[in-house]
């Protein structure tokens, strides 16, 4: 008797731990965002194992989209995709703001994206990293590119590189002199920018060496020399230029482009707990430190850049004057329905 | 007799019976990945997201945007060009392997053949990226040479795209015909010489209609291939180059758009479909003979 | 039908495959319109020979002469020669007319005169309707004559058969040959014919090469081949026949310039025998031979001339209607006797433990010197 009761405390222990190693954290998030010493560190302190799957927004949504809100315990998609996203998809559950440290996050930031992703009183994101795109410059080249519309001067026919995206579109539309976010209510004035972008985008196509698609694919193109100027995220510029100190991000004069991305829970998130102390967790000074050494870009940790390196620093402020500073233009959230007016334009852009 | 009948009948039914258990798995297989995914496909391209209900507007849309269509163009030409350059120079090769040497150097050649599928299509992509950049090796090997005084950009072209879909493509075409020119007894070559036929006329007399099977087959794998495969347009081709899968791609992960996306989908199926279909009524050929 | 002409002539021609030489020396030459065979065991350089003829190989050393012109320059496809393959070779990707008209095309010809001379060689062949018919239609004798007028549409100056009767049974094979002796007859053309079939040979050739390790051991008619043979081999090898292995003990000139042997076989039997060659010495070995149907069956011991005679229990009886044979133990030795069972009424009660006398003459009993006979060792 007294044996079985020591068998089944066994099992009962056994399962326990089996249960307790289980525990995981299935992350969706950005390159960079999750690095392994900071994964290490966290499954030091909570015994959780985080298993991190690299993505961009668009892939996010659809990702989540196809498994209607299941498969990941968190997840990391731009302030910019969140309440359209919600409204047509239902893929994520609103935050339990309590079970989150708010005195560790930049109060203005963290305000600011509660507000743009609060949708029937439910608030559904916090901050996380932020960062902005705009122009990477190789001033030895190129130095009188100041604006994304610069970039199809003559002068640098076949040396110039950028994406066939949203951010592409919109840059050009400042550029331009159009506020698109302003038009974001109204499809149809937004449907005239975008053809207007649209075709200075195709008559820009000669300087294009190569529409790029990943990252990488973009540094390449800078750090060998094949273009000089790419319309890009301030990140890359920072890694170009330390390298090679002629190439460096440029705030472009109608304004860079600000994007924060997010913590957000989907709606079938299976560990919760484990989502809340990850934020916790990561928005910590040194840790948010380590991610911002990781990724390129700040966070909204409150007094991380003291942990920050000197020369990322020296970096940022290189590009951005405060003057730019103010002229960062912030994603709004996207209404629904852009995606397709957007998708021909470049569509065509790409086709003729 | 009535019982020996009956008895007959049962082990009939028996022999059934054990055919369905050997069958399931394969129609499970077919049902389970296949069937039932484009039956997916076919009702999310044919429902409306706005009002329910069934609608053929995501089809029209293909058809009404010269944008599609001529995309599907574009890649259905590309694919076709792309596979009749692959049989081209698949088929001295397959013919040196198969006709011109004897033993082990067979093998070996044909396992050389199979070098390129050690690594993943994206490295291989990559790869042909590394060499063909204007900052690459063929370009810095031009100017070392002197042949060339600046960078030579040989990537982003459609030529580019053409030699990553032949090249992927390759061992597609060399396998189908390796085997059956290797079913072609030499004594066909030969009676075809001792009746006064030349090189010209055996190859197009004997050799080639023999191998007809071997290339048509090779032929529609190839071109499914090629008009499927995402990365190395995407990856090699020009700022014109847009590409079919490119377009479905888009339209399910980036515009959300999965209606459409599914309608592409279809389209895509129904009118590569109808091409293969096509091509060997062209030809004279018909699919079960190729196949069986 | 016959004359003088040569159409084709090998002189001292070699072929080695590196180490290997799969055809030593051989020299012949065949007349204008007359059907030549090759006859020989799997393996002695048939097939090699015949491919040098057409032109697939070409010889390590010799010549090879087409109407006194050599053509070791010429191409197979500009050689005046056809080839039936040992497995006919018929495009399975075209039609019987197609196959036919093949060589025709290759050569220009008219289409309306392809379309005759085809039509005209199927109603010879015996084949008139088969035309529009795929090969895989046709039965094994029909695609056999197929084969044969695909090449004889030509009018080649040599047709070379390489065992074109190997796959087929053996009832076909028996009618086949007939017919092949027929329609070479007809067409007159000159047939190089390969086989390892004997009875093949017999039947239908002119002449008859019978070759051994790439040699010509003999070339001549089937009659010379099969009564005179000049060496052991081509004894053994055409036709069936009783071998003794033996010791020379004596030897005495006869009139006819013949000269007779008395030898001792290994196995302790006196025989008086014959050889072609008269300087064989005393207390050589030598083989001899004794065809089945030379031997005298009787059932009791005769006292007539025959020079051998032996006394034996039938051990078996093969029946096989006229060609029946009888297997003999011989009392004195213990060894093995064929001998043609006689086809008398004496003889058909005859069955296996009766005693019977096989005798025979000492012209019928042919001797080899071992030296040749060490060749077909391997036999
Ligand atoms: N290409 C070759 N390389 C090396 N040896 C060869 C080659 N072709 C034939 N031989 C050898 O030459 C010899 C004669 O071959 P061949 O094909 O002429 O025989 P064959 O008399 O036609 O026999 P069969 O009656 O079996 O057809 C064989 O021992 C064969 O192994
Ligand atoms: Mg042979």
């Amino acid at each position: 008797m007294k044996k079985l009761t020591v068998l089944s405390a066994a099992i009962a222990l056994s399962l326990s731990v089996s249960a307790q190693a289980a525990e995981e954290l299935r992350l969706l998030t950005w390159g960079g965002y999750a690095p392994q010493e900071v994964v290490d560190l966290f499954e030091q302190e909570t015994g959780i194992k985080v298993k991190v799957t690299k993505s961009n927004n668009e892939e996010m949504i659809s990702k989540l989209k196809a498994t209607r809100g299941a498969g990941f315990d968190l997840a990391q998609p731009s302030q910019d995709r969140i309440t359209s996203a919600q409204k047509a998809h239902n893929i994520y559950k609103p935050l339990d703001l309590s079970k989150i440290d708010s005195s560790q996050f930049i109060q203005s930031m963290l305000a600011a994206t509660k507000d743009q992703s609060t949708l029937g009183g439910d608030v559904y994101a916090v901050p996380h990293v932020w960062g902005s795109s705009g122009l990477i410059v190789n001033k030895a080249d190129a130095a009188d590119i100041q604006d994304y519309t610069d970039l199809c001067k003559p002068a640098y026919a076949g040396k110039v590189t950028y994406r066939l995206k949203r951010p592409t579109l919109i840059g050009f539309a400042f550029a331009m002199g159009e506020d698109p976010f302003a038009a974001y209510a109204d499809k149809d004035k937004y449907q005239q920018i975008m053809e207007k972008v649209g075709q200075k985008l195709t008559d820009c196509k000669a300087n294009v060496k190569a529409y790029w698609s990943g990252g990488d694919a973009m540094l390449n193109l800078m750090r060998s020399g094949e273009t000089t100027a790419a319309m890009a995220w301030d990140a890359g510029g920072w890694k170009l230029n330390k390298d090679n100190a002629d190439i460096n991000f440029v705030a472009p004069k109608s304004g860079a482009l600000g994007w924060i991305d997010t913590f957000v829970l989907p709606r079938k998130t299976k560990n919760e707990e484990a989502a809340y102390k990850w934020i916790n967790f990561v928005m910590q000074p040194n840790i948010a430190a380590m991610i911002t050494e990781s990724a390129g870009n700040f966070t909204a940790s409150k007094g991380s850049d003291a942990y920050v390196d000197a020369k990322l620093k020296a970096q940022y402020q290189a590009s951005f004057s405060p003057a730019d500073i103010d002229n960062i233009k912030w994603y709004p959230p996207v209404p629904a329905g852009l995606e397709k007016i957007e998708g021909k334009i470049l569509d065509r852009v790409k086709a003729y | 007799m009535l019982v020996s009948s009956s008895t007959a009948s049962g082990s009939r039914s028996r022999i059934k019976l054990g055919m369905w258990l050997l069958l399931a798995p394969l129609c499970l297989w077919l049902l389970l990945l296949i069937i039932l995914p484009h039956i997916e496909l076919l009702s999310f391209s044919l429902s409306d997201p706005d009002e329910g209900g069934l609608t053929l507007s995501f089809y029209g849309e293909f058809f009404n945007e010269p944008l599609y269509w001529r995309t599907f163009l574009r890649t259905a030409i590309m694919s076709i060009l792309a596979t009749a350059l692959t049989l081209v120079i698949a088929f001295p090769v397959a013919f040196f392997i198969a006709k011109m040497i004897k033993g082990r150097s067979k093998g070996i050649l044909f396992a050389m053949c199979l070098i390129p599928f050690w690594v993943s299509e994206l490295v291989r992509t990559f790869g042909w990226m590394i060499l063909l950049r204007e900052s690459g090796v063929i370009s810095s090997g031009l100017q070392w040479l002197g042949l060339a005084d600046s960078g030579v950009e040989l990537l982003y072209t459609d030529a580019t795209i053409m030699l990553g879909l032949v090249y992927s493509a390759m061992l597609f075409m060399v396998v189908p015909l390796v085997s059956t020119l290797d079913s072609l007894d030499d004594s066909y070559i030969e009676a075809g010489y001792d009746l006064g036929g030349n090189n010209w006329n055996i190859m197009r007399e004997i050799i080639i209609p023999h191998a007809t099977p071997g290339i048509v087959s090779g032929c529609i794998i190839v071109f499914m291939l090629s008009l499927g495969n995402y990365l190395t347009p995407v990856l090699l081709g020009g700022k014109d180059s847009l590409w079919f899968t490119e377009q479905i791609y888009t339209q399910f992960i980036t515009r959300f758009n999965w209606e459409q996306g599914s309608a592409f989908g279809i389209l895509l199926l129904l009118l590569s479909s109808l091409i293969v279909w096509l091509g060997l009524k062209v030809t004279g050929q018909s699919f079960t003979k190729t196949m069986g | 039908m016959q004359t003088d002409a040569i159409d084709l002539a090998c002189e001292n021609i070699c072929k080695h495959f590196s180490e290997f030489t799969a055809v030593d020396n051989v020299s012949f030459t065949i007349p204008q319109g007359s059907f030549f065979s090759i006859l020989g065991p799997s393996g002695c350089g048939k097939t090699t020979l015949l491919r040098m003829l057409a032109g697939f190989e070409s010889p390590t050393s010799g010549d090879i002469l087409i109407k006194n012109k050599s053509v070791l320059d010429v191409p197979p496809n500009k050689r005046p020669i056809n080839m039936v393959f040992q497995h006919l070779a018929l495009f399975p990707t075209m039609n019987i007319e197609q196959n036919i008209g093949y060589g025709l095309r290759r050569q220009g010809v008219a289409k309306a005169e392809i379309a005759e001379r085809v039509a005209a060689v199927l109603k010879r062949v015996g084949l008139p309707d088969s035309g529009k018919k795929r090969v895989d239609q046709l039965s094994g004798g029909q695609r056999q004559r197929i084969a044969l007028a695909r090449c004889l549409v030509l009018n080649p100056t040599l047709l070379l058969l390489d065992e074109p009767l190997g796959a087929l049974d053996l009832k076909l094979r028996e009618q086949m040959k007939i017919e092949l002796k027929q329609l070479q007859k007809e067409f007159g053309t000159t047939f190089v014919y390969i086989t390892h079939d004997q009875s093949e040979a017999l039947v239908m050739s002119d002449q008859i090469a019978v070759m051994n390790q790439g040699k010509f051991e003999q070339v001549g008619t089937p009659h010379e081949l099969y009564y005179q043979p000049k060496t052991a081999f081509v004894a053994s090898f055409v036709g069936d026949t009783n071998r003794w292995s033996g010791v020379v003990k004596s030897s005495v000139n006869q009139e006819d310039h013949q000269t007779q042997y008395q030898v001792t076989t290994n196995d302790g039997l006196t025989l008086d025998c014959v050889s072609q060659s008269s300087d064989i010495p005393v207390s050589s070995n030598v083989d001899v031979f004794v065809r089945p149907e030379a031997i005298t069956v009787s059932l009791s011991a005769m006292d007539n001339c025959l020079e051998n005679q032996l006394e034996c229990q039938v051990e078996n009886i093969l029946f096989d209607g006229a060609k029946s044979q009888i297997i003999a133990i011989d009392k004195q030795s213990g060894g093995c006797i064929t001998a043609a069972m006689p086809q008398t009424a004496d003889f058909m009660g005859l069955k296996a433990g009766d005693a019977v006398y096989l005798s025979f003459s000492a012209k019928q009993a042919l001797s080899f010197s071992e030296k040749q006979g060490e060749m077909n060792a391997s036999l």
